[in-house]
């Protein structure tokens, strides 16, 4: 481990110093619906431990370039956990995958293959991943992405 | 010979075959419910991003992995699987209703069931002697092989989007009345605990994290009824002569004319009526005489009502409403 640390020292001084300290953080909430004192319906976010079939959940990945040199050709993939099935995003819409990742687009441009040979529309439910993609994020720069899905 | 002998006959068969029927159907689409993740299983989440290096090259960093748990949630339905009233008489006993219990919930559950046969909103209150589950799962009351349910024994225990059957056995009371009808409610109720939506049980749950009741509340029921029905059906045969001197001679070549009506009476129907009448002795049936109420029917065993079976004609009436009557003839030919 020593020694490869050290080739990159070696042959990639610049590279290294200079490389742009990119963090990303990803959180989760749930949509809880609670009955406020006026006894009306209401829905709150909640930072969820545990979460039930049927409750809607909000991820939201913050991204954060801590270093001195822009980070370009910034791609940001998440897979869709198995037990979520996906709804939607706020803000930055990503392109997405019903293949596992193998293809990519924009939902309604994508098809799903049926037993029979034919395809339908791929649907929000058959989203595997999601995909956000920036040219360049400057030093200092944040942003936030979110997306909804359900609990299966 | 006697061509005035009243040798009609009657048949009324209760459709079991298509009861049967209806109720393996209801058993499949039971299968139909998804409920999802089961409980204990975590979600874990984490995004990726790449970029390009300075010197060539990209770079890859994750982010950190977020986990939910997935808890058990309680959820069960009951829906009433008889496919209408059951049609029952006064004092009859071991009259069956059948349910059909879901655990709808993500998690392996037990449920207690309760059944109520004093329940208002109808006219008798049915005498409830026991509840069976269909332990082997065939859809069919089977006597002495069926499980009694026993409150505290043997809850039966459900995996997650799979049903039970469960069977319902009643003495009805000597005083119900024709066309009353007496109600039972069936419910289950989670063992793990139930009540308004969203309580939880901590640490209950599969997979050690907390039970919380689903939409349901945990709990579910549905009525079944019987229905005293005393349709009864009657018949009723006569007869003119016509002979080939415009009279009305019992003679050979005279044509007999038979009138057989059908009247159900009381309420409710009778279902699958079948009327047959032998061509009498010493006459020969006059090919395609045979009408239903008024219309044609042919001989040949067809699309038609009627038909004309070893030398006797059969109509078939299907379900005769308390009320309505049909009216058969056919003519033959003194030999």
């Amino acid at each position: 481990m020593r020694s490869f640390l050290a080739c990159i020292a070696l042959f990639a001084p610049a590279a290294a110093m200079a490389a742009p300290d990119v963090t990303i953080d990803s959180t989760a909430f749930v949509e809880r619906t609670i009955q406020d004192t006026s006894g009306k319906a209401k829905i709150v976010l909640e930072a969820p431990k545990v979460v039930t079939p049927g409750d809607r959940v909000i991820f939201v990945l913050t991204y954060r370039n801590g270093g001195s040199q822009p980070a370009t050709g910034f791609v940001i993939n998440n897979p869709l956990p198995a037990a979520v099935s996906y709804e939607g995003s706020e803000g930055a819409q990503p392109i997405v995958s019903v293949d596992g990742g193998k293809s990519w687009g924009a939902l309604a441009a994508l098809k799903i293959a049926q037993p029979d040979g034919s395809t339908r529309p791929a649907t929000s439910a058959d989203v595997t991943h999601l995909r956000w993609t920036f040219a360049a994020i400057a030093p200092g720069q944040t942003g936030k992405l979110s997306f909804r899905g359900v609990v299966k | 010979m006697n061509l005035w002998g009243s040798g009609a006959r009657l048949a009324c068969v209760q459709t079991i075959v298509s009861m049967c029927a209806l109720a393996a159907s209801l058993s499949v689409s039971s299968q139909a419910l998804a409920n999802g993740t089961v409980a204990g299983t975590n979600i874990d989440n984490v995004a990726t991003a790449t970029f390009d290096l300075p010197g060539g090259g990209t770079s890859t960093i994750s982010s950190n992995t977020i986990t939910l748990k997935v808890d058990e949630l309680l959820d069960v339905t009951v829906v009433s699987a008889d496919p209408g009233d059951v049609v029952t008489s006064p004092a009859a006993t071991n009259q069956l209703l059948k349910f059909t219990v879901t655990n709808a919930g993500n998690g392996n559950e037990s449920f207690a069931l309760t059944a109520v046969d004093t329940g208002g909103g109808d006219d008798f209150d049915p005498s409830v002697t026991s509840v069976v589950i269909d332990s082997n799962g065939n859809n069919a009351y089977d006597a002495g092989i069926d499980t009694v349910y026993v409150a505290g024994a043997n809850e039966p225990n459900l995996t997650p989007d799979t049903s039970v059957t469960i069977f319902i056995l009643s003495t009805i009371p000597g005083g119900a009345g024709n066309g009353n009808r007496g109600r039972v409610d069936l419910s289950a109720t989670a063992m793990t605990g139930s009540g308004s939506p969203g309580t939880s049980f901590a640490g209950l749950g599969q997979g050690g994290g907390a039970a919380v009741v689903g939409a349901t509340g945990a709990q579910a029921g549905d009525d079944g009824y019987y229905a005293i029905s005393a349709a009864t059906l009657s018949l009723v045969k006569s007869a003119a002569v016509t002979d080939q001197f415009s009279g009305n001679q019992q003679i050979p070549g005279a044509t007999i004319t038979y009138t057989l009506v059908a009247s159900a009476a009381g309420s409710g129907s009778v279902a699958n009526v079948q009327v047959s009448d032998p061509v009498p002795a010493g006459t020969t049936y006059k090919l395609n005489s045979l009408t239903l109420d008024g219309g044609a029917l042919t001989d040949a065993t067809d699309g038609d009502a009627g038909r004309l079976n070893s030398n006797a004609i059969a109509v078939s009436l299907g379900s005769v409403a308390a009320g309505s009557s049909h009216t058969i003839t056919f003519q033959v030919l003194i030999d």
